[in-house]
């Protein structure tokens, strides 16, 4: 990819001279990333996940690093020798040879080409083995762990011993995450605790506004849209500790609206899932059943349509769980 | 609609006739107090408020949940329609469209009054508005620089709460709504309407009247949305996103009438520029010679026309749903909160391109003359600038990666996002094949221009990690993709503006802005723009999301150094300012006629810049970036004209140099 | 820096600019029209997207509970004056390219009373609706597709009334018994922009064929 027009006046050969720069600085940024930053760029390795949006991410960054190192290495270069006062009295050359150079402008489009294309490639390969990348699916997802299937199931069990998914429900309101565990009778807690080495599936919704679950170290994101049931998939790998907060603008106190998890070994998982249980019998009894979503109030968040409920226009048929208006 | 061609209903049919003479004050309309001005607009946005709100109240009293609610967004609504109808009756933009009713003819270009008033007047006078827009656009964006600056005060501590949650919150949508709506005109309207007819060699723009029409909207946009911070603000951030939108108080009114104003004009700004542009380049002036610069803007005419459309729906639909009570966001009621994401999307993000590409014409106009060489693969850079603002039409799902919209759609998404940076990516191609071997002046447009090149290669290779969906599932909606943007439309965007400023302030203004002072400027605008953002990623990447006016303890010290950071930014624009009036009025310094040795048509007409731009229609012989050669051509015919600059321009003299 | 001007100075006009000009501004207005037809589509784009978009996802299956339908009596007689509008249009500017001034006026204003019928009917229309604004998904599009064809239709019933206004007046301007056959650069401005206002006219009726299928037929 050289732009030198002949070899034969006495200029040094420019892009020789970046390649030259370029390539071992880029190389030791490289490595230096890989090695020292790499194993540290978020969103750790909590989960299956996790792990493997770290590595999307370095991936990423060794590439990004040498295409911009190359891009300020040029920049560089040209500022340091071709400013007017170093140039001097030589004009550089116009015409028809400046205006283009058909083998720069092949390599460049190729590069970028190639570079983009295996981009897009390698994200969609990363997307689909990590089963949605622990983004927020939709009410259908396409890329699902062997398993969630039965998981929806109204029967579906986890003990630690038989390595089923284990479904958890994150309820988002104004202004707090709530979560439910159908799998021990849909108890309600404020606190997200997950079995460690466990595939999990997020049942993620809203009963107002649109927030949304942030797992950060569970390298977890759906949005919780009310009407929706926004699923997400991930394992956790290990115990530890990972904050939830709300990533997408609910309103005032968006600003507070985060709370802390724990992933926990499965023993203590399962005492503290079925002793939660025992304790907030009473109170589950008073929550609507479980349900995939929710309608809060008769007026949604909307606030103030049809007060006269005799013309509220709600659905006849039992889409929305069991907080129905009596109409 | 209003098709309008003026200045040739004055010639009778007969090719013999010499020009009329000029007659002194013949039809031209009463200047002084009593004619239309900005004056008059003002007082009709307060008459047309007043009536509308009385209007809302009238009809919304027959209604229960009105009447009970202490709330009334059909007065609201209402109030400002009419207010902004007003401003434009006011203002004298519907004297024509009303005249046309009973058949009048036109009026005459550049008939208005010509003193200093004229630039608060309804103008034809492309130049005017050009000026009117470097104010407009100053004032939207000092307004939201000073939000930015509260949101950095009150972030400079993870818990306290300098202005309480609901005020932060209306700063942070304030902030982001002025600004984007700022950003969708900042080089188009200023430089763009200034310039294209002078690079284009016109003597007119081809709809006057909608140019004039697109600067009030925009004005008149600049008070609704500040009509917000009266109805005690919204908090949906400049997204709106529902059901908080619905859920929202009397502000949300004025976010979504806004829009659609800010709409309004964009649309008629584009429309007038892009059918300019086709139609009106001088003789001699093929695709091939048009300056990448008004590519450029043609590209985002197509983008302003076709894409705005969307917005200007969304923001109708939204406000039905707070007047007449209709349901198109509402999901409990066969609606759907999705319905805005898309519709606000697919306008949105041909919006970051519209933001984009001006800047990128005005950097890939200016490289040329700083460096004396031609353009680098010119055709590539207009071809570039097409392609992506076809390809902006077709990416704007990858702003709803995790929000549950079909995951199927997700890998095709990721590849056009992916993709579009091809096409964005031929910028470096042509500035760094543009600076190979050249003789760079380091003058402060050329900074500015350096620094986008340097600004956006962050901000461009930060939107591939964005696109990338696993990445994204924790970098979205975190302060990561808050410095993606900070990036590509204030170090892109605002230093090209900065850049297209300084270059062409002489042209406008016949003065120079002062070098020294200029320096200061860009030194400290460079400087601390990348150590208020630069940090912004970290925090990002460490788990910050966006909007929050409580953040992680750890992440103090990093957001005080951004803070700090942004209120010395703040203190460069300070500068910036100080510089304008030193520069034009303080110490003027006269600009000699083409003091960066341009060969660009525009810098070929007199300074000042006679009323009709050429005294005859040049013949356009060549495009403008023959820097460094022999024997090159001249630019164009003038017929008797002088030209100015051009031929020492071209052997390379750099008597001007430094 | 306006003192220095000089005022009231015309430029030079020679018979080639002068030509070159009136070239230019006919061709902005094919390419405004062009333009406009653009914006539209992507107004229109955007309705016919929500309804498309409520009528799949039926969320609580409120997108159309009992097949709730506007008035179709309303909706035909509008359905049908946009119509005509456009076709009264279409034939006036086919009969003005024959020199039948007469048969333009004519037709146009007729089809200016049908458009200030329709807009008529689409404002009555919406005091017959027998459903609230909100019950349904397919309610709030079709009150959407109210207020964007009020807007559709004043802007075409606009457009069409001045363009006969202006032919009316510049019969008087530039004298002869046929002015708009004329060479005079006023006329061909006004064929360009009566050509323009046709084609748009035209749309407008393709695009109402499509929304009254979309809220009335299906």
């Amino acid at each position: 990819m050289t732009m030198n027009q002949g070899s034969d006046d006495k200029e040094p050969r420019h892009l020789r001279r970046i390649l030259a720069i370029w390539l071992p600085l880029a190389a030791v940024v490289d490595v230096l990333f890989w090695f020292l930053v790499g194993p540290h760029v978020p969103p750790g390795d909590l989960t299956s996940t996790a792990s493997s949006n770290q590595f999307d991410f370095n991936i990423l960054f060794v590439i990004a690093l040498p295409v911009m190192i190359g891009v300020w290495v040029f920049l560089g270069y040209s500022i340091r020798n071709w400013s007017a006062k170093r140039v001097g009295s030589a004009e550089p050359k116009g015409g028809a040879a400046a205006r283009g150079n058909l083998r720069a402008q092949v390599w460049w489009i190729g590069l970028t080409t190639v570079i983009v294309l295996f981009l897009a490639g390698f994200g969609t390969v990363e997307l689909v083995i990590g089963n949605g990348s622990g983004g927020g699916e939709g009410p259908n997802p396409a890329w699902a762990p062997t398993g969630a299937n039965a998981a929806e199931l109204a029967s579906a069990t986890w003990s630690p011993t038989d390595n089923h998914v284990l479904p958890v429900q994150v309820i988002g309101q104004q202004w707090q995450f709530t979560y439910r565990y159908p799998t021990f009778g849909g108890f309600e807690s404020s606190q997200l605790i997950l079995p460690a080495g466990t595939e999990i599936e997020f049942n993620v919704t809203s009963l107002d506004v649109i927030h949304s679950f942030w797992a950060y170290q569970l390298s977890v994101k759906a949005d919780a849209n009310p009407g929706v049931n926004n699923i997400a998939y991930t394992k956790t790998t290990k115990t530890g500790n990972f904050t939830v907060r709300c990533s997408e603008l609910c309103g005032i106190w968006h600003g507070a609206m985060y709370n802390y998890g724990k992933v926990v070994s499965k023993s203590a998982f399962e005492s503290w899932a079925t002793s939660t249980e025992t304790a907030n019998a009473s109170n589950t009894a008073n929550l609507a059943p479980y349900a995939s979503t929710y309608t809060p109030d008769a007026n949604g968040a909307a606030g103030g349509y049809y007060e006269d409920g005799t013309v509220t226009p709600y659905s006849t048929v039992e889409v929305y769980g069991a907080k129905q208006p009596a109409s | 609609m209003t098709l309008t061609a003026e200045r040739l209903d004055d010639h009778s049919g007969d090719v013999a006739t010499p020009p009329k003479p000029a007659k002194n004050n013949e039809g031209s309309p009463r200047s002084g107090w009593l004619s239309q001005h900005l004056g008059t607009a003002i007082v009709g946005f307060i008459i047309g408020y007043v009536v509308g709100h009385w209007l809302g109240n009238y009809i919304g009293s027959s209604y229960a949940y009105i009447a009970n609610s202490g709330t009334n967004a059909i007065a609201d609504t209402l109030g400002l329609t009419l207010g902004v109808l007003g401003w434009f009756a006011g203002i004298g933009a519907l004297n024509y469209p009303l005249a046309k009713i009973v058949g009048k003819k036109p009026p005459q270009d550049f008939k208005e009054v010509q003193d200093w008033s004229k630039y608060f007047r309804y103008t034809t006078d492309h130049k005017v508005v050009g000026k009117q827009y470097v104010v407009g656009v100053l004032l939207f964006l000092f307004t939201g620089g000073l939000l930015a600056m509260a949101i950095r005060t009150e972030l400079l501590s993870p818990v306290t709460h300098v202005f309480g949650p609901g005020t932060y919150i209306t700063i942070v949508s304030e902030h982001g709504t002025i600004m984007m709506m700022m950003a969708t005109s900042v080089i188009i309207g200023p430089l763009g309407n200034y310039f294209v007819p002078l690079m284009i060699g016109s003597r007119r723009m081809a709809f006057p009247q909608i140019e004039a029409f697109s600067f009030w909207c925009f004005t008149a946009g600049y008070l609704v949305i500040f009509s917000a911070l009266i109805y005690g603000g919204f908090p949906t951030g400049w997204t709106g996103y529902a059901p908080l939108q619905t859920q929202a108080g009397a502000g949300m009114v004025s976010y979504l009438l806004g829009f659609a104003v800010i709409g309004l004009g964009m649309m008629s700004a584009g429309f007038n520029l892009a059918a300019t542009i086709i139609n009106y380049r001088a003789p001699g002036m093929t695709w091939s010679r048009v300056p990448i610069f008004v590519w450029a803007i043609l590209a985002t005419s197509a983008l302003l026309t076709l894409a705005t459309p969307t917005l200007f729906a969304a923001g109708l639909f939204g406000l039905l749903d707070k007047t007449a009570q209709t349901a198109f966001y509402v999901t409990e009621h066969g609606g759907s909160s999705y319905l805005w994401e898309n519709l606000f999307w697919f306008f949105g993000h041909p919006e970051v391109y519209i933001m984009a590409l001006p800047g990128f014409g005005l950097v890939a106009e200016i490289m040329p003359v700083f460096c004396r060489k031609p353009l680098f693969a010119y055709k590539v850079a207009a071809a570039g600038m097409v392609g992506v603002a076809l390809l902006s039409f077709f990416v704007w799902q990858h702003h709803l990666f995790q929000s549950g919209i079909n995951p199927d759609m997700r890998p095709l998404f990721m590849l056009t996002t992916e993709l579009i940076s091809i096409p964005t990516g031929f910028i470096y191609l042509v500035g760094m094949g543009t600076l190979y071997k050249a003789k760079i002046r380091f003058e402060i447009p050329m900074l500015f221009a350096l620094a986008l090149f340097f600004n956006f290669l962050i901000g461009g290779v930060t939107g591939v990690f964005l696109s990338d969906v696993p990445v994204d599932v924790t970098v979205h909606g975190g302060f990561f993709v808050l410095s993606h943007f900070h990036y590509t439309i204030m170090g892109g965007l605002l230093f090209a503006f900065m850049a297209g400023l300084y270059y062409w302030m002489p042209k406008m203004t016949g003065k120079m802005l002062n070098k020294r002072i200029g320096k200061w400027h860009f030194w400290t605008m460079f400087i601390f723009f990348n150590l208020t953002f630069f940090p912004m990623f970290i925090i990002g990447l460490l788990g910050q999301p966006r909007r929050v006016f409580e953040y992680a303890h750890n992440l103090q010290g990093l957001n005080d150094f951004s803070s700090i950071s942004a209120f010395l930014l703040g203190g460069s624009f300070l500068i910036f300012v100080w510089n304008l009036l030193w520069s034009l009025w303080i110490s003027p310094e006269k600009a000699p006629p083409n003091p960066w040795e341009s060969l660009g048509l525009e810098w070929q007409t007199a300074t000042p810049i006679p009323l009709h731009n050429f005294e005859r229609i040049p013949v356009i012989l060549t495009d403008p970036y023959h820097y460094s050669e022999e024997g090159a051509p001249d630019v164009a015919d003038f017929g008797d004209q002088q030209l100015v600059g051009s031929s020492s321009a071209a052997a390379g003299d750099i008597t001007n140099s430094n | 820096m306006s003192e220095t001007v000089k005022k009231n100075s015309l430029p030079s006009d020679t018979p080639e600019e002068r030509e070159f000009e009136l070239r230019a501004a006919v061709g902005s207005i094919w390419s405004g029209g062009r333009l406009f037809i653009g914006m539209y589509t992507f107004l229109f784009a955007s309705l016919a997207f929500s309804y498309f978009y409520l009528r799949s996802s039926n969320n609580g299956l409120l997108w159309r509970p009992h097949h709730v339908t506007a008035p179709t009596s309303f909706g035909w007689a509008i359905y049908a004056l946009t119509l005509a509008l456009a076709l009264l249009a279409i034939f006036g500017q086919i009969r003005l390219r024959k020199g039948g001034v007469a048969d333009w006026q004519v037709a146009g204003w007729t089809g200016v009373a049908c458009g200030l019928l329709a807009i008529f009917l689409q404002i009555w229309e919406l005091q017959k609706l027998a459903f609230y604004p909100g019950s349904s998904g397919y309610a709030s599009t079709f009150v959407g597709w109210v207020v964007i064809n009020i807007m559709t239709l004043i802007g075409v019933t606009y457009w069409l009334e001045t363009t006969l206004a202006r032919s009316l007046r510049m019969r008087k301007e530039i004298g002869g018994s046929s002015p708009e056959l004329s060479t005079h650069p006023s006329a061909q401005l006004f064929r360009a922009n009566v050509s323009s206002m046709t084609y748009f006219c035209g749309f407008t009726a393709l695009a109402a064929t499509l929304f009254f299928s979309m809220f009335y037929l299906m």
